[in-house]
């Protein structure tokens, strides 16, 4: 417990210091890091605690950013005065009324018919919006400014960095005090079992449009966020790609663990900007991820993170270790093989390159990989990612085994760890 | 008169195709449970790789081909991922496909580009069928229409016809019965689904020598096919075919349509008053005619989510 | 021996090391903000690829203010988000200048973000040249003293097109316009309205569809042919021309297009000779072209300039002019002297002479007005076919009128 609050309040101490010291790229990057994981927190009050699975949060997240820029509209041509830093007020608000009768509507369907209802209304607003001027202003969007407020002018990214933290940890603080009243306990039952829950005498339709409203309500806050930081929004903010980026950043993460879709966002996100001046292909890369993470660690990273340190003390941390640095060694080849394929496809396949060989009159010239040259057609190249790749896969059932065993031993050990303390509380009650 | 027959003629052509690939969907759907986000992708594989045989062998055997890989693919996809995922949940497997969805595409911009690419009929196919009140019917679009009827009838009558149809459809109702009957139900799953994709292969092939083969074709007809699904009801072929249908029909008569609130509004007087307004009030109906079907979705799943035609789950 | 190569070593070092610790030149950073990955790649990376043929020319000759110009491109992945992120990592890398072309939408975003960023930052000003974003916007209420277009807009290709081709006698009197529904598009049909008095024809009807959704056009074309018009007239682009196109010769449908980006590459692949005897207004035709201008390109890059290759060399140019103009001796870059030097440079293309108008910053540029043809001096896109002149419009003929709301403030 102590712990938890020491790691927190450090995480807390290094956003808050060390940003001054990094570049403005950065200082964005990470104001974008914040937004995307508030995003993917409210997301997960509906997906990971009710149990709801939504394919078009994108609709609640656009709204916030729409309403707050109507108000920094409203703020720059001095009809109201307002405290900008209480700019994504707009967005809880807009996102909480749009929320509640989306929701009323959508909670009436359950599963994937819930699913495909959320999908069709953000679709809805996705081709709606650009036709309808007045409020979401068309195909270009709307754009404001930041205006000064009690001395600062809000004109730095470094400002509104500090002004997306502070929203982020009130907001992701609520969503924590949240789970711990009742409400949100009732959140949890109605996951596991809606039926109980109507028969213990809840309105579970009633239930179900405050939790939605309240996830709106959040992700509205974000899209503010997103509308103070970029002083702009368009009706790409509806567009499924950004319903799929929440998803996919919230089942990385890990939707089961309370931080688990903060830490998927923080590291896709992260990831996207470092990678994307690097390559173009890591959207490929992202899915590929998603998909891994589906099929092999469905908890998330937050679910294995959480994992360990439930079962902390009974880790042998030798045997483990051994397990991971084979596991290392396996994932070290195959990703290098893979990136090694991907990046030279990239490459061959790209029309920088055809037009190099239109040049060459059909010739294929070597190309350019992690600052070596590569033959296209010699098996020099290829026998590198080959040759990673055998390695790899020879690897795999070691590695797979080791894993599994570790696992076996953890869990046993555990077992008989809560075997041994339930007979002593067998013994205690008997003597008693 | 002539707006109506040649809208009636291209809304069931449109239809029609809407059809083919929305048919696998609906069956995979029914079977399973799974709602699977990688179907469109499928019909974009499908395309591309007819347009990979076409341009480098023949166009046949691209049409051919390409249904036959995808179908494989589909088989593989079944077998390898989504039976993984399958303990965890229906929507762990929804994740699933919609996570290889995003894969596929990435895969097609790597190797084909970000942009269309020229696929198209061999001019000899490139005649009008008939001529019509002065215009054109090309062939084309009645070939499509052709091997969508011919792959709904296929599919009728392996469904109702025969032993592995029988087998299928009891799969369906009640897998675990079957499987104690001394059914492979896994193997009908599979078998299912690699149809489901075959026949999403197969109308990629075929349509996207028509319209145009992009990596973006997925999430445009994706969207669609969705609401053609959830209309017709999830599970139902014949509810997948007259959607398909009206959905085809509406998006080919409402571009004629300039309807709008504010000529609604003009019988009771308020038409001025609406005007003025503006906003939703002045949009036409042809310029939101790829709105609609979503409206349409919507008033489906909260009134009858069973669908025109499928059964009340 | 000794002492004489050493002597001759130490004067080396000399003569290197006081410049270069002298004259730190400031090196100039254009930043290519483009569409590099998204549905508009192909034409995003069409801008970069032009932007960097010049800039490597310039560099040939001496770069400038006694360094090499930087380019550094940005990926903003199709949208306006990215391109809000991509710009403040542009600030934050130095950037200059920035280029970008390829959408309308991301232009808006991307003029709007240099306007508050000058705001914020006085004596640290970033300026934005605009290759190809042709929202009338953008040099109407948006326009600022920091932004440049050096490209067409609406009125320009429309009225081209009508001139050129009432004069061909190919207009007609019923024109039919359909466009997509967004600031261009509308732009588009404003515009086809505008003309119709001079061009003397009739609008029989006008419509806008939604953009990039369409998969089947063939109601629209059955309602042109309800219409019965003698010329379309559009300004769609990318998929919403081609089927189009496709679905109207289908379905024999015999009327003229007038269009604005027929040249597009892929466009008359994908169409074939369904789009033999259609006009386009574009700012450059290759056919016109006598000088070494298409060779040297295509010995650089592996093709000869298409579509918005041509306007983007002569955008970058023109700059380049403006350079030659602006001495800084080596020290800091005052971005606002070099608009101001933009507002007056001048460049002489084979097509015609190209000019700053100082009221909104839009560039005087000549446009030419072609037609699809058979077996042209340069054929396109690996067919048969290419595009013919018809006529070149020179710039002071072709141009618009300054808009009433641009209102542009200049600096000191």
């Amino acid at each position: 417990m102590l712990a938890r609050i020491a790691l927190i309040a450090g995480l807390l101490i290094v956003l808050i210091v060390v940003p001054p010291f990094l570049g403005i790229g950065w200082q964005n990057a990470l104001t974008n890091m914040l937004i995307a994981s508030l995003f993917a927190m409210a997301f997960n009050l509906l997906v990971g605690q009710a149990g709801l699975l939504s394919f078009g949060h994108a609709a609640f997240f656009g709204v916030g950013a729409f309403a707050t820029l109507h108000l920094m509209g409203a703020i720059e041509d001095r009809i109201i005065a307002f405290p900008t830093p209480l700019l994504p007020l707009a967005g809880a608000v807009a996102g909480i009324l749009v929320g509640a009768f989306a929701g009323y509507f959508a909670t009436m369907r359950s599963g994937v018919y819930f699913a495909l209802v959320t999908l069709a209304i953000a679709e809805l607003f996705h081709s709606l919006a650009p036709h309808w001027d007045g409020l979401f202003g068309g195909e270009a969007g709307l754009s404001s400014m930041r205006m000064p407020w009690a001395g600062l002018t809000f004109g730095s990214p470094l400002q509104v960095y500090y002004l997306a933290l502070g929203w982020t940890v009130v907001s992701i603080f609520l969503l924590w005090a949240y789970t711990r009243t009742a409400f949100g306990r009732l959140t949890l039952a109605l996951r596991d079992n809606e039926q109980r829950v109507r028969f213990m005498g809840y309105n579970a339709h009633t239930t179900k449009v405050i939790i939605f409203s309240i996830s709106a309500m959040f992700s509205g806050i974000a899209g503010a966020l997103l509308a103070v930081s970029n002083e702009t929004a368009n009706y790409s903010l509806f567009s499924t790609h950004v319903s799929a980026q929440v998803v996919l950043h919230t089942f990385v993460g890990g939707s089961t663990v309370f931080f688990g879709p903060a830490i998927g966002a923080s590291i896709f996100t992260l990831f996207a900007f470092y990678i994307s001046e690097v390559t173009r292909t890591w959207l490929l890369y992202q899915g590929l991820i998603f998909v891994l993470v589906m099929l092999y660690a469905p908890q998330g990273i937050g679910g294995l993170v959480q994992t360990h340190i439930q079962h902390w003390s009974k880790i042998s941390w030798p045997e483990l270790g051994r397990a991971y640095a084979v596991a290392a060694a396996v994932a070290v080849c195959l990703t290098s093989a893979l990136v090694f394929v991907v990046e030279s496809f990239a490459i061959i396949f790209s029309p920088e390159y055809a037009a190099v060989r239109g040049r060459l009159d059909g010739a294929w010239p070597p190309f350019k990989l992690f600052g070596l040259e590569w033959e296209v057609f010699s098996p020099f190249t290829w026998i590198i990612p080959l040759g990673l790749l055998a390695v790899g896969l020879l690897l795999l059932p070691t590695a797979r085994r080791m894993l599994r065993e570790t696992w076996n031993h953890i869990l046993e050990r555990a077992e008989a760890a809560r075997i041994a303390k339930s007979e002593i509380q067998l013994a205690g009650a008997v003597e008693s | 008169m002539e707006f109506l027959i040649i809208s009636t003629l291209n809304g069931v052509t449109y239809g029609l195709l809407l059809f083919m690939v929305s048919a696998g969907l609906t069956l995979i759907f029914g079977m399973m449970g799974v709602l699977n986000f990688a179907h469109a992708s499928f019909y974009m594989l499908g395309a591309y790789i007819a347009y990979t045989v076409a341009t480098t062998i023949n166009f046949w055997l691209g049409l051919l081909v390409a249904p036959i890989l995808v179908g494989l693919l589909g088989i593989f996809v079944e077998r390898n991922l989504l039976r993984r995922v399958h303990a965890y949940g229906h929507a762990h497997e929804l994740l699933l496909t919609f996570g290889l969805a995003f894969i596929f595409e990435e895969l097609i911009k790597l190797f084909y580009g970000d942009f269309p690419v020229n696929y198209s009929m061999p001019d000899y196919l490139r005649f009008p069928a008939f001529t019509i009140f002065g215009t054109d019917y090309p062939f084309y679009r009645v070939f499509i229409g052709l091997v969508a009827v011919g792959m709904f009838v296929f599919l009728y009558l392996l469904l109702s016809h025969t032993r592995a149809g029988l087998v299928v459809r009891a799969a369906e109702r009640l897998p675990v019965m079957a499987e104690s009957l001394g059914h492979n139900v896994p193997l009908v799953f599979m078998g299912v689904f690699g149809t489901g994709a075959a026949f999403a292969g197969l109308a990629g092939a075929v349509a996207g020598a028509f319209f145009p083969t992009n990596p973006n074709m997925a999430i445009e007809l994706g969207v669609i096919v969705f609401v053609v699904v959830v209309v017709g009801g999830l599970g139902s072929l014949e509810g997948s075919l007259a959607a398909s249908l009206l959905i085809g029909l509406f998006s080919s008569f409402a571009v004629g349509l300039d309807w709008s609130l504010a000529g609604l509004l003009s019988w009771v007087g308020l038409g001025d008053w609406a005007r003025s307004v503006g906003g939703l009030f002045t949009l036409t109906l042809s310029s939101i005619s790829g709105t609609v079907p979503f409206l349409l979705m919507l008033i489906v799943l909260l009134v009858r989510p069973a669908g025109l035609m499928g059964e009340r789950n | 021996m000794k002492g004489k190569t050493i002597g001759l070593v130490l004067g080396a070092a000399v003569a290197f090391g006081l410049p270069a610790g002298a004259a730190q030149a400031e090196a100039l950073k254009i930043g290519i903000i483009e569409s590099l990955s998204g549905p508009q790649t192909s034409t995003g990376r069409l801008f970069a690829a032009a932007a960097k043929f010049v800039v490597d020319e310039i560099n040939k000759n001496g770069g400038f203010n006694g360094a090499p110009i930087e380019v550094i491109e940005y990926d903003n992945a199709g949208g306006t988000t990215g391109a809000a992120d991509k710009f403040k990592q542009a600030v934050a890398d130095g950037v200059h200048i920035v280029l970008q072309g390829a959408s309308s939408a991301i232009a808006g975003q991307i003029t709007e973000d240099v306007r508050k960023h000058n705001i914020r930052n006085p004596g640290k000003e970033v300026m934005f040249i605009n290759l190809g974003a042709e929202a009338l916007e953008l040099t109407g209420d948006k326009c600022h003293f920091y932004h440049f277009r050096f490209t067409t807009t609406a009125p320009m290709r429309v009225n081209a097109l009508v001139n050129a081709m009432k004069k061909a006698g190919e207009l007609g009197t019923r024109v039919y316009s359909i466009n997509q529904n967004y600031s261009w598009g509308r732009d588009m049909e404003e515009a086809t309205k505008a003309a119709a008095k001079v061009g003397g024809y009739e609008v029989v009807a006008t419509v806008l569809h939604e953009v990039n959704k369409i998969q089947d056009f063939s109601p629209y074309v059955a309602k042109i042919k309800e219409a019965n018009p003698d010329t379309v007239v559009t300004g769609n682009w990318s998929n919403d021309l081609l089927l189009l196109m496709k679905a109207a010769g289908d379905a024999g449908l015999k009327v003229r297009f007038a269009t604005t980006f027929l040249d597009q590459v892929g466009n008359i692949a994908n169409a074939g000779n369904t789009a033999l005897g259609h006009y386009v207004a574009h700012p450059y035709n290759i056919e016109a072209d006598n000088s070494d201008f298409p060779e040297a390109y295509k010995a650089a890059t592996g093709h000869y300039p298409v579509y918005i290759e041509p306007q983007t060399v002569n955008a970058v140019r023109t700059l380049g002019q403006a350079l030659k103009t602006v001495d800084f001796g080596g020290g800091d870059i005052k971005v606002s002297e070099i608009a101001k030097a933009l507002e007056k440079a001048s460049l002489d293309t084979p097509m015609g002479k190209i000019t700053v108008r100082a009221e909104d910053h839009q560039a005087v540029i000549p446009v030419v007005v072609s037609k699809v043809i058979e077996n042209p001096k340069y054929p396109v896109d690996g067919t048969k076919y290419g595009f013919g002149v018809v006529e070149i419009i020179p710039g002071p003929d072709a141009i618009y009128p300054v808009q009433d709301a641009c209102k542009m403030e200049r600096p000191a």
